[in-house]
């Protein structure tokens, strides 16, 4: 039975569509030499990984739509573990509410936009785009581990680590989901998903 | 004889390709009383990259040993009636979250663009040289907010009032009287204090016998406009203190109070109170006082749900 209107989820490293049951060959065959390299296999594809990376830290390039094609979510994994990290050289051992805060948010990102946008999204590619945003919110907590956050400096500097991270948030999303109009409008509440991992950092 | 092939494949959508399938049926089964074929010591098929069930969507190639598990015709079966149910549980979920959630007349209140809400906080905090508050209809639907400055939207009241459970934890964290659980009881109480008002409001619409288009949503999303002015006034409070927010708070209940009966008017009252011409009837003076009460509310509530956070 098909929907009209599809959810965006990503495919990657899909099987070739044509083959005839039974008879064939699969498609990595039975010997051992055969096999797909192991990060094939796993679905981590470190060239794609690098070039969302360089998207996220270029606020001001232009994002291509197609580059979430790919729900990827080791990256997102990797970034929230080393935020967990450095909020742990900090003193600070709060990966539960790290792992709550990008929880709860990405579920009301993902119902948001889905309500925005004209296609829909799968939960996948909005937990993989507020994963790679979460990059500049690193470089905040390690700042937080040299020197307190508290003064006018620590404010100006969250402020603008803060605004990157939804920029960058909102021009992937609204490239990849074609909604024109709209940055602010989704830059908005990215801005309070990580306003409260800054509180975290910060206080 | 596919029983799996068949299962997926009655279940399949584009997202889940067809998977690759060890054939069961052998020729020249060993057992004539066996139920499935005993496929354990025949030669190992490689499985090839397939998408697993469920939204994952990593592929997982097995290797030798896998490839012996998944031989086996029990627990193919069973993967593939699982992944089946999946699909069916998820296509169950689309069918029936339109009973209970609207998505499609949601989607209406949220399709709004930055011109429209930046137009809108304007005349949320100034609605006086506002003129025309009519909304426009095209063909009996109302237009979408994005074309339109009066039709009602729930993006403005949604993040208003996440802002607001936020900006109140910063306050109370100013105060050093944060903790995480102070911030879910002022969510659930502001959330509580809106189903009252929507309740009584929708009880007093019912007794006035009233003939409006005003529907729920429309009420939600008019009651969540007064958010945005008591985020105005904490902050002024932060920044400022107690004049600061006591300033900034009169002047967005003002705001409010006119932004309601302005609005309201249009969708309460009769078609002639609409253009202007005075009210009378004792029917009609019923139906301003209803407006007026309900503009009435808001500045109250807005200054009962704030004034504790500004000491």
């Amino acid at each position: 039975m098909m929907q009209s209107q599809q959810p965006y989820t990503g495919q990657i490293f899909q099987p070739t569509q044509a083959y005839t049951p039974v008879t064939s060959q699969p498609l990595y065959g039975n010997s051992f030499e055969d096999e797909p390299p192991l990060l094939e296999e796993l679905g981590i594809n470190f060239d794609h990984i690098w070039q969302k990376t360089l998207t996220v830290l270029h606020p001001l390039k232009v994002a291509d739509g197609s580059i979430m094609n790919e729900t990827d979510l080791a990256g997102p994994m990797v970034f929230c573990l080393a935020f967990g990290a450095t909020l742990l050289l900090a003193g600070k051992i709060q990966f539960g509410y790290v792992y709550g805060i990008s929880a709860i948010g990405c579920l009301g990102m993902f119902c948001l936009l889905n309500l925005m946008s004209m296609t829909g999204v799968s939960f996948g590619c909005v937990a993989s785009v507020l994963g790679y945003c979460l990059l500049p919110m690193i470089l905040l907590s390690s700042f937080a581990v040299i020197f307190s956050l508290q003064g006018m400096i620590g404010i100006i500097l969250t402020a603008g680590i803060i605004g990157w991270c939804s920029f960058s948030a909102s021009k992937i999303f609204i490239s990849a989901l074609a909604m024109e109009g709209q940055q602010l409008l989704v830059a908005y509440p990215c801005a309070l998903l990580y306003g409260v991992f800054a509180l975290i950092s910060v206080f | 004889m596919h029983p799996a092939g068949l299962a997926a494949a009655a279940a399949g959508t584009p997202r889940l390709p067809s998977k690759r399938r060890i054939p069961v049926s052998q020729p020249g089964m060993a057992d004539p009383h066996q139920l499935f074929d005993d496929t354990s010591s025949a030669q190992n098929r490689g499985y090839g990259a397939q998408r697993a069930p469920g939204s994952l969507g990593y592929p997982a190639a097995s290797t030798l040993p896998q490839a012996a598990f998944l031989a086996d015709p029990m627990s193919n079966m069973a993967m593939a009636y699982g992944s089946s149910l999946a699909a069916q549980g998820k296509e169950l979920v689309d069918k029936n979250i339109d009973r209970f959630i609207p998505v499609t007349k949601l989607k209406y209140y949220f399709a709004v663009d930055t011109l429209y809400v930046g137009k809108k906080l304007g005349l949320l905090f100034f609605p006086y040289l506002h003129q025309d508050w009519e909304v426009q209809y095209q063909q009996d639907t109302p237009v979408a907010p994005r074309f339109d400055v009066n039709a009602p939207d729930l993006y403005i009241p949604a993040m208003a009032f996440i802002t607001y459970v936020l900006v109140a934890g910063l306050a109370l964290g100013t105060q050093d009287r944060f903790s995480p659980d102070l911030l879910g009881l002022q969510a659930s109480s502001a959330l509580a204090w809106l189903t009252l008002e929507v309740l009584a409001i929708l009880l007093s619409l019912y007794l006035v016998t009233v003939n409006t288009d005003l529907t729920t949503i429309d009420l939600v999303a008019f009651l969540g406009y007064k958010y945005v002015g008591m985020i105005g006034g904490i902050l002024m409070g932060l920044l400022f203190g107690k004049i600061g927010y006591y300033v900034v708070l009169g002047w967005c209940c003002v705001s409010i109070f006119v932004f309601m009966i302005r609005t309201l008017r249009l969708k309460i009252l009769a078609e002639a109170a609409a253009e202007g011409v005075p009210v009378r009837g004792a029917r009609n003076q019923l139906r301003m006082y209803l407006t007026m009460a309900v503009a009435a509310t808001q500045p109250l509530l807005m200054y009962w749900l704030t004034f504790h956070l500004v000491r």
